[in-house]
Order: C-alpha cells, then sequence, then structure tokens
C-alpha cells in the first residue's frame, strides 16, 4: 500500500513558521536600525532589510514546498534511527571536545594539588607535555569513540588508530610551526 | 603595462617567485613544488571512497597558511596546492568507481556503468587509460575556454556595470543558484535564505551586533571557515557515517576482478574512436560548468546520454553497448564532468561569485591570506601602476596550465597506483577526518567556540542532506550575502535613496526579471515532474 510522506508538509510548516518568527519578532527585537534609515537628512539602508531579505527567501520557499511539493512521492524518508546515531556521533565529538579543553588545566590541578606547587595551565601551554594532555586524551576519546559507534563495538584496534591519527596530527600541525597552537591552547 | 605584459608577469610570478631548492644548479620555484605535491594528493584522495577534493583542501589550507604566512607571496604556493588537488581529485574519482563499481562522488556514478564492465572483461587498465585521457582532454579545453573568457567578461562587467546592475546581477546569480542545484527551486531558495541569514548574524553597521541576542559568542558573527566546512564537510561526513552504519558495508572489499589476457593498450585508434565523444561531452561539460552552481554530475548525465545517442546509431556490430563495458561510455562522463571544473571557476574570477566547492576554497584561501579579491576588478588592466591581483590571476592560469601538463605526463601513472586508496575502511578514515578537520578549524580560528559551531553546521549540513536540500546555495549564499548588502547599500546611496534602485535601470531591472523567471520556470518544471 502506498503511505503519503509528511516529510515535506513539516519541513514547509517549520520554515514558514520560522521564517515569520524571523520577520516578525527576531529582527525587529535583535538589530536597532530599521529597514530604511535616515541618518542626518541621508536616507540609507539599515541593518534589518539583509536579514529580512533571507526571511523572504525562506518564507518563499517554504512556501512552494507547501504548495506544489507536499504531496510529490519522491520526499525523502527521515530515518530517526539515523538520527539518533549521529547525534550520538556529535555527542561523542562535542564531549571528546570538553576533554580536550579541560584535560590539561585539570591535570595541572592536579599535579599542584600532590606536589604542592603552584603550577598555572596558561603559561604552561606552549610547552610539552602539558600542551598535549588535553589534545592527546580528548582526540583518542572522539577518534576511538565513533569508530567504535560505527562498529559497534569497542576494540583494541579502534584505540590503537585514535591514538596512532593523533600522534599523527601532532606531528602534522605543532612539531614543525612555533606559531601554531593546538586546540585548546589557543584561548584557555 | 599592456594585458600581454600582465599574461607574462603572471608567467614569471610562478616560475621566478621564491625557490623552493635548487636542482644541477636549476632553481625550483616552490609554486611548482606545490601544484605537484597538490596534484599528487587530490589523485590520492580522489582514489579513496569517503574523501573527496574539498576534505583535503580544507585540512591542508591551515597549515599552507602557517607555512607561507599571510604575505602576497603565499597566494600562488597556496592556491596553487588547492588547484592541483582540484585538478588530481577530478581524475581520481574515476579509479573506485572502474575498479570497485564504488562512486566516490555523484558524478562518478556514471563512469561506474561502462567502467565497472570493463573491469569484469579484464580490461581495467585500459578502463582507466580511457578515463584518464578524456577526463584530462576535457579539463585541458575547459581551461582553455576559463583562461580566454573570465578576463573579457570581467572586462564587459567593469565597462558596462554600475552599482544597482552589480547588485542585481549577484542577486540573480543566487537565484539561479537556489533553482538550478539540487532539483528542487523551493529547497534551493531554503537553503539560500538560510545561508544569507547565518551570514548577517553578528554583522551590519550598527554599534549593536545585529541578531546577536546580545551575547559576546555571537556577536563577531560565524567564521567563514566554521560555516563552510562545517556543513561542506563536517555535515557531509556524518551523512556518509549513517549510510555506513546503517547498510553495515565494513567488510574489505575484494581486488578487483582482472584477467591479465585481455588487452590493456589504448591505442591511436582507440583514441580516434573516442574523440567525438569527447569533444562533445567537453562541450556540454564547459557551457554547464560556466554557470555557477550547476554541478559535475549534470554534465556527466547530459555528456552519457549525448554520447549513447552517438553510439547506438554507430557502434559496429559485436561492439559492446552504453552499460556493457563501452569504453566510448567511460569517456564521454569523464570528459564531461572533469571539463566541468575549469568552467566553473569562469563566474569567480570574472565576477566573484563561487559556483563550486573548489571556488569556495579559493576565496577562502584568498579570504584568509588577503590581496587578492576574485571578481571584475581583478582584470583591471592599469597602465601606470601595476594592478598585483591581475598578475595574480594569470599565475593562477600558469598554475592550471602547470597543473594539465603534470596530469598528461605523470597523472595516468600515479592513477593507474592509486587502486590501493579503494581498500582504505570507511569507519576509520571518516572519524579521523573529522578530528582533522575540526583541528584544522581549531588551529586556523585559534577559538574554541568556532570548533562548536563547526560542529554546530555539521548537524545542520547533516540535516539539509537527510532533507535533500543542497548544502550548496547555503554556502554559496554565505560568501556572496555580505557582498550583496554591501552592494546594495552603495547602489542606494549612490541613487540618493532611491527605493526602485534594481528597477530603474534596464539592464538591473532585465537581471531583476530573469531572477524571478528562474525561479517560476524551475518551479512550474518541478511541479511538472512530480
Amino acid at each position: 500500500m502506498h503511505q503519503t510522506r509528511k516529510t515535506h508538509l513539516i519541513l514547509g510548516v517549520v520554515v514558514v513558521a520560522f521564517a515569520v518568527f524571523l520577520m516578525g519578532v527576531w529582527i525587529p527585537l535583535d538589530t536597532t536600525t530599521g529597514v530604511v534609515e535616515t541618518v542626518r537628512r541621508q536616507t540609507v539602508i539599515g541593518d534589518s532589510l539583509a536579514p529580512m531579505v533571507a526571511g523572504v527567501f525562506l518564507l518563499i520557499g517554504g512556501a512552494l514546498v507547501l504548495l506544489f511539493e507536499r504531496g510529490s512521492p519522491d520526499q525523502p524518508q527521515v530515518d530517526m534511527i539515523n538520527l539518533k546515531f549521529v547525534g550520538l556521533v556529535a555527542a561523542t565529538l562535542a564531549f571528546g571536545f570538553l576533554i580536550m579543553r579541560y584535560a590539561g588545566p585539570l591535570t595541572v590541578w592536579a599535579t599542584n594539588m600532590l606536589s604542592g606547587g603552584a603550577l598555572e595551565y596558561r603559561l604552561l601551554r606552549d610547552t610539552a607535555p602539558w600542551k598535549y594532555i588535553g589534545f592527546f586524551l580528548g582526540g583518542v576519546f572522539a577518534i576511538t569513540g565513533v569508530i567504535s559507534l560505527t562498529e559497534g563495538r569497542l576494540s583494541a584496534r579502534a584505540l590503537g588508530i585514535g591514538v596512532a591519527a593523533i600522534l599523527v596530527m601532532i606531528a602534522l600541525y605543532d612539531l614543525p610551526f612555533d606559531d601554531l597552537l593546538l586546540p585548546p591552547n589557543g584561548d584557555v | 603595462m599592456t594585458p600581454l605584459d600582465y599574461v607574462w608577469a603572471g608567467v614569471l610570478a610562478v616560475f621566478q617567485g621564491p625557490e623552493l631548492f635548487s636542482l644541477l644548479g636549476l632553481p625550483i620555484p616552490v609554486t611548482v613544488v606545490m601544484i605537484l605535491c597538490g596534484f599528487l594528493l587530490g589523485i590520492a584522495v580522489g582514489a579513496t571512497p569517503g574523501l573527496a577534493g574539498p576534505i583535503a583542501m580544507a585540512i591542508s589550507l591551515p597549515i599552507l597558511i602557517s607555512i607561507f604566512g599571510f604575505t602576497p607571496d603565499a597566494l600562488l604556493p597556496v592556491m596553487g596546492f588547492l588547484i592541483g588537488i582540484m585538478k588530481g581529485a577530478t581524475i581520481g574519482g574515476a579509479v573506485p568507481a572502474i575498479l570497485f563499481n564504488t562512486p566516490g562522488t555523484p558524478d562518478a556514478y556514471m563512469t561506474t556503468l561502462d567502467g565497472y564492465p570493463m573491469t569484469k572483461k579484464g580490461q581495467a587498465k585500459k578502463a582507466l587509460k580511457v578515463a584518464h585521457f578524456a577526463s584530462v582532454t576535457g579539463d585541458t579545453f575547459s581551461d582553455i575556454v576559463l583562461i580566454l573568457c573570465a578576463p573579457f567578461l570581467a572586462i564587459l562587467v567593469e565597462a558596462y556595470l554600475d552599482l544597482p546592475e552589480k547588485t542585481a546581477l549577484l542577486i540573480l546569480s543566487l537565484s539561479f543558484i537556489a533553482a538550478a542545484v539540487g532539483g528542487s527551486p523551493a529547497k534551493g531558495l531554503i537553503s539560500t535564505g538560510l545561508g544569507l541569514l547565518a551570514a548577517y548574524v553578528g554583522t551590519g553597521q550598527d554599534f549593536y551586533p545585529r541578531l546577536s541576542g546580545g551575547t559576546d559568542v555571537l556577536a563577531q558573527g560565524f567564521p567563514l571557515a566554521a560555516a563552510i566546512l562545517g556543513v561542506l564537510i563536517v555535515g557531509a561526513v556524518f551523512h556518509e557515517l549513517a549510510l555506513f552504519w546503517r547498510e553495515k558495508e565494513g567488510t574489505r572489499r575484494a581486488g578487483p576482478d582482472e584477467a591479465s589476457s585481455a588487452d590493456q593498450r589504448l591505442r591511436v585508434s582507440d583514441i580516434r574512436r573516442l574523440m567525438p565523444y569527447i569533444s562533445r561531452s567537453a562541450l556540454v561539460g564547459t557551457a554547464i560548468g560556466a554557470l555557477p552552481g550547476i554541478g559535475s554530475t549534470l554534465a556527466a548525465t547530459l555528456g552519457y546520454a549525448l554520447g549513447k545517442r552517438r553510439h547506438d546509431r554507430r557502434k559496429a556490430e559485436g561492439d559492446p553497448g552504453f552499460g556493457h563495458g563501452a569504453p566510448e561510455g567511460v569517456a564521454a562522463t569523464e570528459a564531461a564532468n572533469s571539463s566541468v571544473s575549469g568552467a566553473n571557476l569562469i563566474p569567480v574570477l570574472s565576477l566573484g561569485i563561487p559556483g563550486n566547492t573548489a571556488a569556495v576554497f579559493l576565496i577562502l584561501a584568498a579570504e584568509s591570506i588577503g590581496g587578492f579579491n576574485p571578481g571584475p576588478s581583478v582584470f583591471n588592466f592599469t597602465v601606470d601602476v601595476v594592478n598585483p591581483e591581475a598578475v595574480i590571476a594569470f599565475g593562477l592560469f600558469t598554475c592550471m596550465i602547470l597543473a594539465n601538463l603534470m596530469n598528461w605526463t605523470i597523472g595516468g601513472l600515479f592513477m593507474r597506483a592509486m587502486g590501493v586508496m579503494t581498500r582504505v575502511p570507511k569507519q576509520i578514515l571518516l572519524p579521523v577526518v573529522l578530528i582533522l578537520t575540526l583541528t584544522a578549524i581549531y588551529v586556523q580560528e585559534t577559538n574554541m567556540a568556532a570548533v562548536w559551531f563547526t560542529l554546530a553546521f555539521g548537524l545542520l549540513g547533516y540535516g539539509m542532506r537527510v532533507l535533500a536540500i543542497s548544502p550548496l546555495p547555503f554556502v554559496i549564499a554565505f560568501i556572496l550575502g555580505p557582498k550583496i548588502e554591501d552592494s546594495a547599500r552603495q547602489a542606494f546611496a549612490a541613487t540618493g535613496g532611491d527605493a526602485f534602485f534594481l528597477l530603474t535601470s534596464p539592464v538591473a531591472a532585465l537581471f531583476m526579471a530573469l531572477s524571478v523567471l528562474v525561479i517560476t520556470l524551475s518551479t512550474r518544471r518541478k511541479k511538472g515532474a512530480t
């Protein structure tokens, strides 16, 4: 039995609603000049016009989807299981980058607790081995995690590839250049 | 300086630029070496399913900028490397299609139709040779058209188009891209609208950064690299990973089914037979490539269809038909999709409008380094003072010719050796590419917010692919958005605040009418097709 998909109907409604919200609420409330402004008796284009044009593109696009493609037979199927998988991959990457951001400072803090020193990560961020701690741990976690998610199992091979890939990236981006900073050392 | 002096200065900028090393007393210019490196890397990534030229460009750009710095001297080596990747990836893409029936890119799908049957008949090497010959011929033809057309088009634009006309031309380009890319004008408009919106966040002329919600993180707007690489690369990797995970095709591929007894040579008689197919496809590909936003997939499809029609009429008794291992099928497809790449640079160099992802990366490199703004002003042949942008433009043309020469001489050999790349498992390659890309963005932006933005744009890019919305209009709108606004502000001010400034000049009014017409016609065509 042929089942009509509602992907385009939902897409059209969401895009039209977003365009109306953009032009009716977001742009007026979050832009300080209008579509056209008069400054010192000269009429100039204000900051609202360009985003309004973007809103018009969205509105027309959404309306055309609703009018002409709502019932088309070639509508894409949104697979919720795929969406969950990509959500997990993105969460793994995000967690990997959180490890990247905080592993170095946490290690320095733990070292200070154990040795009673007063090291500061900010001052060590261009000094080995401190500068590699966050990138190595976070990067290995992210690569190993995504490979494991894709393969459906955690393996020593995935860990080995994660370690090797991160070492190659350090060799590629950090060792030859004095002016490049690996994440997160540029803005800690 | 006369225009010919500029051409010669461009050639010299490549060959007499900074020297990398000396070989037997002969200075080897760094730009030539960079073109060669980019070309070889391009073939390797093109031959690797799951990788493509844009990914290699994204990863290498921050490294190249770190090596060469932010000086005008960096432009030709960096852009030469990117051009090398573009050329190499074009021929490399045929390798997995022919050997393993795995199209690395959508346009390579047509190559599988005859390439893989040739492999099954034991003619893998011959199929690769045909693909290489057709691809390089198409590409060279396309480059010649680019070199001849781009300067004249730019001069015409500068001579006849004023600010309102230029604004209208940019709007027409966006409308055309929205209507033509991806097969659905409605979705093209949505993609364009989202790209424009993203471009306008945190920008504007007022003290308050518009649409930033009062937050510091949005006040600077979205970094160009984060938006482009997020939607194009990270989104594509998410999509590939999800497809792979769903299909569970992680098993190692077997080697090509190749019998060594078959004739693998590409003879002069073969070339004579293939040339009519190659020349027709090269014309089709170049014409399609010159229009911004229309990709090589359409060119490959049209080239294949035209070739099939001719082959059905003229093929000899016993020759394989299209779809059954006809070398003419491989030649028609490869010549068409390769001849798109050179012509695709016509709108970016003459109008500043990027037509494909390679052009997007050339703009990204130019914006990152500075000193070169692709557009009509590039070909301003000033007599008294040297226009360095014109010298760079002709230097780029020289880079393309050099890359073609490399393609003719060593490209085929290297391409045939790249069959091994098709065995790299996707589930390992893609996560590494993902972290490499995010690291490249951080290294370039030195800001963790750029990584979060890239991830968010990656999810947006994935969502767009799931909903069959092409991300290319988004990227092009993101790049052109600020240009359109600046141009419109200047045109509005220059016409004394005329609200109808886009309609008062006949040329601008024509461009605006064409914008509406192109959307209307493509919507009606789409409606008629469903």
